[in-house]
């Protein structure tokens, strides 16, 4: 397979996840990939698992001095790129009368705030034809219990594909999002430490689902490559990946 | 290529421009497509241009009788077939105060309701796994001068994707739609009989769409392929392949 070959791709928030199997797909492609991760532990069996197709850097994706020293790196590393792929998220469920200023802005700051500032200093690195993948979630069009302020985060990340794909048309740089659903990745489970929650929340959002199940990494990655690589004439638009639960 | 082997799939409206295209890279992936046209003179160019990997059948995709028999037709070829693309549809220009009942009955018998009783009909012949996708258009979303009954049109059809997906989910059916925007097909010439008006108008989409060009069928394609065989977790979506049109 070397349908990425030549590329070169940088994935904010790739060491687990959708990110993880999005790297990997590219990796096995052929192309030379960047990922950031915030854990040693995550950063380190990134790194096992991609091989040496992958540079496994460490940065906090809600901090403008790392995003900052990530620009410095790619520069370096890369020169130019193909794909921006602005993954990093954190998750924060909680009832929205309990949700604390530090808990707002601590995912603000992460989802939407470190996002405009990624593409914000790594943009001016992106190749003509290129194109930036922005992670949102159905959170943004749906309501949801306890997601009140993670599903503004991806309100204004959606906003900003579109913003971003205004601005970055002039050179030939396309921007879109894509929209996961409940998506089987570590991190879900991440959200819920407590696994007898963990397996019923699992069970009521299959049960939810249009699908009746959820959705794999896999099934993300590819449609974040298919935009990133083949639609080349759609840009400012958004993909869901949801067993349609944020159209039914 | 063989990405489509074994694949059995209909195209309603494939003897030009967009379903003619996703015909060919079908046939070409080693697929078996049955199109439909209704010109003699189409269905004769599109039979010689696809080959032995193809039959095209003579339907009118606003007649209820020949969706029937398109039916029996497809039964009776395939038996079972796994991707059904209702793709025939076209716009008469006119302004609002231009437009008569007749035109406006043929527009939504061609975009509504035609497509309405076509996968009511060849619903029950798609096997589970399989996928239904819609051909709309950005006027669907977009006030756009001279498209008034076309935008209606499209927008009753973009709706159609959301209720039957949500109908077909059970058997394991996903349904999709393709939005383009301006582009590049033999449908432009043939709305716009007049050849300076039409180079006029496809001017100024270029001008007005944020990648400044119209489309191309290939690009339409492959966004085609991609909900109907890769998006395996996305139902009741429409995609936008317009150049950022309808979002910016």
């Amino acid at each position: 397979m070397d349908q990425y070959k030549g590329k070169k791709v940088v994935i904010i928030g790739g060491t687990s996840g959708i990110g993880l199997a999005t790297a990997k797909m590219l990796v096995d492609g052929g192309a030379h990939v960047l990922v950031t991760g915030r854990s040693q532990a995550g950063l380190e069996s990134a790194q096992k698992e991609l091989g040496d197709g992958a540079l496994v850097v460490s940065s906090d994706a809600g901090s403008l001095t790392d995003i900052d020293a990530l620009a410095t790196r790619a520069k370096a590393e890369f020169g130019t790129f193909d794909l921006l792929f602005v993954n990093a998220g954190v998750g924060l469920f909680a009832p929205f009368e309990h949700t604390t200023e530090a808990m707002y802005d601590e995912v603000f700051s992460v989802n939407a705030k470190g996002s405009f500032f990624s593409v914000q200093k790594l943009a001016p690195l992106i190749n003509r034809g290129g194109a930036v993948v922005l992670t949102t979630a159905i959170s943004n069009v749906k309501g949801m219990p306890m997601l009140a302020a993670a599903g503004a985060t991806k309100a204004a990340l959606r906003s900003f594909a579109r913003m971003f794909a205004v601005e970055l048309a002039p050179r030939g740089i396309r921007v879109n999002a894509v929209s996961p659903g409940p998506t089987d990745t570590p991190s879900w489970g991440k959200s819920f430490p407590d696994k007898d929650m963990a397996a019923q929340i699992t069970g009521q959002m299959s049960e939810a689902n249009p699908m009746k199940r959820l959705g794999t990494s896999q099934e993300v990655a590819k449609a974040v490559l298919f935009l990133a690589f083949d639609a080349t004439y759609t840009t400012g638009a958004e993909l869901p990946v949801d067993g349609g639960q944020s159209q039914l | 290529m063989d990405r489509f082997e074994g694949k059995k799939v209909v195209i309603i409206g494939g003897t030009s421009g967009i379903g003619l295209t996703t015909a060919k890279m079908l046939v070409d992936g080693g697929a078996r497509v049955l199109v439909t046209g209704r010109s003699q003179a189409g269905l004769e160019s599109t039979q010689k241009d696809l080959g032995k990997g193809a039959i095209a059948v003579s339907s009118d995709a606003r007649s209820l009788t020949d969706v029937d028999a398109l039916a029996a037709r497809v039964k009776a070829e395939f038996d079972t077939f796994d991707f059904l693309f209702v793709n025939a549809g076209y716009s008469l220009f006119a302004p609002i105060e231009n437009a008569t009942e007749s035109t406006y009955d043929e527009v939504f018998n061609l975009n509504a309701k035609g497509p309405f009783f076509a996968v009511q009909k060849l619903a029950p012949l798609i096997n589970q796994g399989g996928s239904v996708v819609f051909t709309t258009a950005i006027a669907n979303v977009k006030g756009m001068p001279l498209l008034a009954s076309y935008g209606g049109a499209k927008a009753a059809m973009r709706s159609f994707a959301r209720t039957f997906a949500v109908e077909l989910a059970p058997r394991g059916i996903r349904v999709n739609a393709v939005s383009p925007g301006p582009i590049d097909t033999p449908l432009i010439g043939k709305s716009l009989p007049d050849k300076d008006m039409a180079a006029h108008v496809v001017g100024q989409f270029s001008e007005t769409s944020p990648l400044k060009r119209i489309g191309t069928s290939e690009e339409v394609a492959k966004a085609v392929l991609f909900l109907a065989f890769d998006a395996t977790y996305t139902t009741g979506a429409e995609f936008p392949v317009d150049g950022g049109l309808s979002q910016i």
